[in-house]
């Protein structure tokens, strides 16, 4: 791991020069040597794992997908294949030398440890695939601090700061990435679990209580738990940032939570984004700024990202639009190479130093179309039509009078063989005109989503905030599909 | 916190030393100075804390209780009162200067050790849950009680372990994330059922071939009966660390086998006394040897819960804590409300040897100590007995009783589930005359479903199970 204070301000062809170097570092002495999946791939393959000389060369390995690395319930140990350990003949090997060494190789024998024995698992989360563990060592949980180090240095949170993580209690990384931030650099928090393990009210009494200067959260339950907290007039004057994680956070919705935070007592809240997947074991930072974007920076001597044509799987140029895909860099535990998140960055990877703060590692560009936000039903096929349902989150996070929205796939008459129905509930933040409401969403959501809707239903807020899960899911249900399995 | 090597091994006199001066440094240069709510009651009760010269003159202070450190309705901020203030710069100063003079190592504590870093919440199964604040100095004393508890425990990083215990920013759940990081154990920190769910649960067990399961009584209880049902075999699980909810003696026996009986590879089951309290949790080194604390941190004193005297080593009494060595939310004599049945022994352990105070026996709440309304006056009812009787009754999956006052007199009302392949019919019958032998007020048994059960105990929707429900107030 890099100094990131000197790596923040180096140029970008060192960057490339550092990733080269650790690139063939980590597939010559790590991937190809302890590495079940990928040291068999490319023997498979016939990779000589030493032509890969730096990042350029990565486009002459496969990719890796979901499926290769998700358990199945023919084979529910294939993460295993993607930690990286000594087998049985390399121990041996290191027994041999620790034996040789002048204290017995109980040095050795604790490095060994240190490096390669899985201590902390998070898995990924999803309905297709089954939950993914990805393992860290010793070693990697500096990584992930390390990380986390790095997100407060770009969110400006200093000791004197105090945080209240919000996320949810999971084996998941976004909880994990906010506690150990806080263990790196000491930075007080409390980590509730979220309002399924503490409650709502609970959790704003905490705020009462420790008057946080840093809130985390994911957007959707943020947006409740506010709303909720204006209704009891609860005084959140001290929070001075908030920061999400889990889905991005549309221009609409940064506005409503600022509006909300101030009838809270918190003027010019500023709003981050972070972006994150368990598959990289770590989050990053979105540049700080009220109203622009300036991507999020990347920790080069971590991984490698690439953008490629999500088709024809071809790198795509500085700042075009593409598929992102990241490669581990320096890591043990479960470790991955050219893994297609299936994210699209409409902005691109940029390599040109942060406009907004001069930090000069890669970013890749804010607004990022997040598959895990809608797992499977990114791309659905609704009336025989391919759909982007990640579009319903923009139009209707940001609608000034929604409050709460959910969208319901059903098939006609239950019939598996019947016509799709998709049905959008709307909780609306007080009166409206009902009519001209479903006139305007209807034509906005076949404009954006290219999608008719089949009805638009009204909802009080409590029905749901209910039917979402707010208070009782590890993440709300914005998306359900009801459609009977033919 | 002191090195363990020499707590552990340390005779009971030089404990009581110890004890003594930290007690006195404890109140002297930090809660008469810096602690808003003892400061005050010490002034308002006339009490020089310099005339405290050890642990025998403890009992001239007075108890804290619930009612004492629960916020007031619209006083959020009051628990705050209970947190120990930083040392002004100035004065931080001048200790280091003295002691430079003299050569001696700077052993002050930074003023850093003073400031906020982690809030943790007490259990709050019946009151309001109390915050309880946690600086870097005490995030420390709870790792080292972490590593000792595991050493008690013998667990090592050879061990794969599934901490199933319930998330909630609390004790339990930290101290054991903290030691399993701390020794280097593969862990998977579950969340318990309220997070993944049994099956989750019991699938990361077995695809981990993990030997160590940490989890409440009553859940681990569920998981060695449901573990059929889901279709994993037990074939690598050879300890199950109980904690969260007590367990008396007799539950350790039923879930050891339990253990056997569903071919775990071994039978060893542990318990630990997690008090949110005293800030940190306690082991066994073996079940009925009672829970070995850490007299450095901590000091433990049995009392008798009506008059408040205190007790005889061995005597059955309530646990009150007095922190010695803790900064953030600092408690003197806080009576716990837990029932310690054998008391307290400072004899050597006659299993591991360790010299350090033990608390033996089991733990009861006095909370569940009821009294009912009988026909001819008042009957006195024990719940923790209920608790302990339902438990290690073989038939029953899952259970609750109610408490409903009719006219003239309260009865008790017990839901059952049974296991599978019990006979239920008979499982109502034995159990209804059984009980009703026992107890001096009518009593109801009837069988419900597992879903209603469960759901209504809250077997994955609360930190640990509610199996008491004493309607009479409501």
């Amino acid at each position: 791991m890099e100094n990131w204070d000197k790596l923040s301000k180096m140029p970008y062809k060192e960057i490339k020069e550092m990733q080269d170097r650790k690139l063939r570092a980590f597939i010559g002495n790590q991937i190809y040597l302890y590495s079940p999946h990928y040291s068999e791939l490319l023997k498979e393959q016939k990779i000589d794992p030493f032509k890969i000389k730096g990042i350029d060369d990565l486009r002459h390995l496969p990719f890796t997908y979901k499926w290769d690395i998700a358990p199945t319930d023919e084979d529910p140990q294939k993460a295993k294949n993607f930690v990286i350990r000594p087998d049985e003949e390399v121990s041996e090997k290191y027994g041999h030398l620790a034996k040789m060494s002048m204290t017995g190789g109980k040095a050795m024998v604790e490095e060994k440890m240190y490096d390669f024995k899985p201590v902390h698992i998070h898995f990924t989360t999803g309905r297709t695939a089954l939950p993914t563990p990805f393992v860290y060592s010793k070693r990697d949980l500096e990584n992930i601090r390390e990380a986390g180090a790095r997100l407060l240095d770009v969110f400006e949170v200093t000791r004197e700061d105090i945080v209240i993580n919000s996320f949810p209690f999971a084996p998941h990384l976004a909880f994990w990435q906010t506690f150990f931030s806080g263990e790196k650099t000491k930075v007080a928090g409390f980590h509730s679990g979220g309002g399924k393990i503490v409650g709502t009210k609970n959790l704003m009494d905490a705020f009462e209580y420790l008057r946080p200067t840093v809130a985390v959260f994911i957007p959707g339950y943020c947006y409740y738990f506010l709303r909720e907290a204006v209704k009891q007039g609860r005084d959140f004057s001290s929070v001075r940032r908030i920061f999400f994680g889990g889905e991005r956070v549309p221009p609409g919705l940064k506005d409503k939570i600022k509006d909300l935070f101030a009838q809270l007592g918190a003027e010019n809240v500023m709003v981050l984004a972070t972006y994150g997947m368990t598959e990289a074991k770590v989050a990053w930072p979105e540049c700080p700024s009220h109203d622009e974007y300036h991507g999020y920076h990347l920790y080069p001597d971590m991984e490698v990202f690439e953008t490629v044509d999500p088709e024809t799987g071809e790198p795509v140029g500085e700042g075009e639009e593409g598929e992102i895909v990241y490669t581990a860099l320096d890591w043990r535990g479960t470790a991955v190479l050219r893994y297609r998140t299936g994210d699209i960055a409409k902005g691109g990877l940029l390599l040109e130093p942060c406009p907004n703060c001069g930090r000069t590692v890669p970013r890749i560009s804010s607004n990022i179309q997040r598959k895990s936000e809608l797992k499977e039903f990114n791309m659905t096929k609704v009336k025989g039509t391919l759909v982007n349902l990640n579009n319903f989150f923009p139009l209707m996070m940001s609608h000034p009078e929604i409050e709460e929205w959910q969208v319901e796939m059903r098939k006609r008459n239950d019939d598996p063989f019947d016509l799709d129905e998709i049905y959008l509930y709307v909780a609306t933040s007080g009166e409206v005109n009902r009519e001209k409401m479903v006139a305007d969403l209807k034509q906005k959501v076949l404009r954006d989503t290219e999608v008719s809707l089949t009805d638009i239903i009204f909802k009080s807020v409590p029905e749901l905030v209910s039917q979402l899960g707010m208070e009782t899911e590890l993440k709300e249900k914005r998306i359900l599909d009801n459609r009977p399995k033919d | 916190m002191q090195p363990w090597s020499k707590i552990s091994k340390m005779p009971a006199p030089a404990i009581k030393k110890l004890q003594s001066e930290l007690l006195t440094k404890m109140l002297n240069e930090e809660l008469a100075a810096r602690h808003p709510y003892y400061s005050e009651l010490f002034k308002e009760k006339n009490i020089n804390p310099a005339e405290i010269k050890g642990v025998e003159d403890l009992s001239k202070l007075p108890f804290t209780e619930k009612k004492d450190i629960v916020a007031p309705e619209g006083n959020l901020i009051y628990p705050k009162k209970f947190v120990l203030e930083p040392p002004a710069e100035d004065e931080q100063k001048g200790k280091k200067k003295g002691f430079a003079l003299f050569g001696k190592k700077d052993t002050e504590p930074e003023p850093s050790d003073y400031y906020f870093f982690s809030l943790y919440f007490t259990a709050g199964r019946t009151a309001k849950p109390v915050p309880i604040e946690y600086t870097l100095f005490d995030l420390d004393n709870l790792k080292e009680a972490g590593l000792r508890a595991f050493d008690i425990l013998e667990l090592t990083r050879d061990d794969t372990m599934i901490n199933a215990f319930t998330y909630a920013p609390n004790v339990h759940f930290w101290q054991t994330f903290y030691s399993t990081t701390g020794i280097g154990s593969t862990a998977l920190q579950t969340g318990g059922g309220k997070v993944l769910g049994m099956e989750k649960i019991l699938k990361a067990m077995d695809s981990m071939e993990a030997p160590v399961l940490f989890a409440a009584p009553g859940y681990a209880r569920f998981a060695l009966q449901t573990l059929e049902h889901f279709g994993f075999s037990a074939g690598n699980l050879e300890r199950i660390i109980l904690g969260i909810d007590y367990t008396p003696v007799t539950a350790v026996e039923r879930i050891a086998k339990l253990m056997e009986s569903v071919g775990a590879k071994d039978n060893q089951v542990h318990r630990m006394y997690f008090n949110s309290e005293a800030k940190s949790g306690w082991a066994e080194c073996a079940p009925g040897f009672g829970y070995h604390t850490n007299p450095d941190h901590v000091l433990i004193e049995i009392i008798d819960p009506e008059s408040g005297e205190v007790l005889g080593e061995g005597e059955k009494g309530e646990v009150v804590v007095t922190h010695l060595d803790t900064r953030g939310t600092v408690f003197l004599r806080y009576r716990t409300g837990d029932i310690a049945t054998g008391g307290i022994t400072t004899e050597p352990c006659p299993n591991c040897k360790r010299t350090v105070p033990r608390i033996m026996g089991d733990i009861e709440r006095t909370q569940l100590y009821l009294e009912l309304q009988g026909k001819e006056g008042t009957v006195e009812f024990n719940a923790n007995q209920l608790r302990e009787k339902m438990f290690t009754n073989e038939d029953v999956l899952l259970w609750y009783a109610e408490i409903n006052r009719s006219n003239s007199e309260d009865e008790v009302k017990v839901v059952v589930k049974g296991t599978s392949g019990a006979d239920e019919d008979a499982l109502l019958k034995t159990l209804q005359q059984d009980l009703q032998a026992e107890y001096k007020v009518p009593v109801s048994v009837e069988a419900s479903t597992l879903d209603a059960v469960a759901n209504h105990i809250g077997l994955e929707k609360y930190t640990t199970e509610q199996t008491i429900f004493d309607h009479r107030d409501s």
